[in-house]
């Protein structure tokens, strides 16, 4: 199991969703965990769904 | 942040697949039925990916000449090869489905280029290959080259293209192998555009020279004059602007 406050990647373009840094443009703030991000949200450099990340692994 | 060089080679090592493969014969008997005007659109759009796959494929060796890192060569030359897998998919469906006439690729994009507007060809036959020149002989920096490429060329006309295939393919789902090929082609264009952005990342742009790119990258998205509407091209800018905001300002490195 992932560890919720982690890192996680986009498995089509490789953006990389931090929660130190949020996606202010997407609307999340620093801090949120992947997790209670909005489904409706997109990658915000190729448009996937959250669907299409997974967890990084170091 | 964004992925580092060898995470898009080896997902560009991963990512293979057969432009060939793809089952083209029930779109090719049903092509005759779909509805006039839609079909219109339809060609258009593939027109313009025969010039513009066509065109890439072309002009994408002096990028990978230009990287200093083995990975980012690596990952320039798998998408040459990704190019040149597109520019062959769309040849097929121009010559086998649409019936445009032609003895080989040449002589079909020959036929098709008349489908286009002017400003479309221009990007494709005269602006890529003057960066693409200016390039090789050091005239202009791989930074300058890849917000073209990439983020202008590949994350705003050719996925607004896509978008607009597909909405189009919503009401002609006979259509199986277009589809497949153009979500193929997609996924791929999502990793090029992952892998320019963090291009740009490395390149630290300051703000004068990305918004540059929003520019040339929101004119850019009507090229397609009316082939693609309005709402496509408004999309495909905001996910620009929303792209170039991930690369500024410079974040730590994922390798």
């Amino acid at each position: 199991m992932a560890d919720e406050g982690g890192l996680w990647i986009c498995e089509l373009c490789g953006y990389v969703y931090d929660p130190a840094e949020g996606d202010a443009d997407g609307g999340i703030a620093p801090g949120a965990k992947f997790q209670e991000i909005p489904d409706n949200w997109s990658c915000p450099v190729c448009g996937a769904r959250k669907d299409d990340f997974s967890p990084l692994d170091d | 942040m964004i992925a580092g060089y060898e995470h898009f080679a080896a997902l560009a090592r991963r990512l293979q697949w057969d432009e060939a493969a793809i089952d083209l014969r029930p779109d090719a008997d049903a092509w005759p039925g779909v509805d006039p005007q839609r079909r219109a659109r339809l060609l258009a759009l593939l027109a313009g990916f025969c010039v513009g796959e066509t065109s890439v494929a072309e002009e994408l060796g002096p990028f990978g000449d230009a990287a200093g890192d083995p990975n980012a060569v690596a990952c320039f030359r798998a998408q040459e090869g990704d190019e040149r897998r597109h520019a062959a998919f769309f040849d097929r469906v121009v010559a086998d489905v649409a019936g445009v006439p032609g003895h080989d690729e040449r002589e079909r994009l020959a036929a098709v280029r008349g489908l286009l507007p002017a400003d479309f060809l221009e990007l494709f036959e005269q602006r890529l290959p003057a960066v693409a020149r200016d390039l090789g002989a050091g005239r202009t920096g791989l930074e300058r080259a890849v917000g073209l490429y990439h983020m202008v060329l590949e994350g705003v006309v050719f996925t607004a293209g896509q978008f607009a295939v597909l909405e189009l393919l919503e009401d002609a789902p006979e259509l199986t192998g277009i589809r497949e090929g153009v979500e193929l082609v997609l996924r791929d264009e999502r990793w090029h555009v992952g892998f320019g952005t963090r291009c740009l990342q490395d390149a630290d742009l300051g703000p004068g020279a990305l918004e540059a790119v929003v520019r040339e990258g929101t004119a850019a998205a009507r090229v397609w004059s009316d082939v693609v509407g309005d709402a496509v091209a408004d999309r495909v800018v905001a996910m620009l602007h929303r792209r170039l905001s991930a690369v500024r300002p410079r974040r730590e490195t994922v390798h």
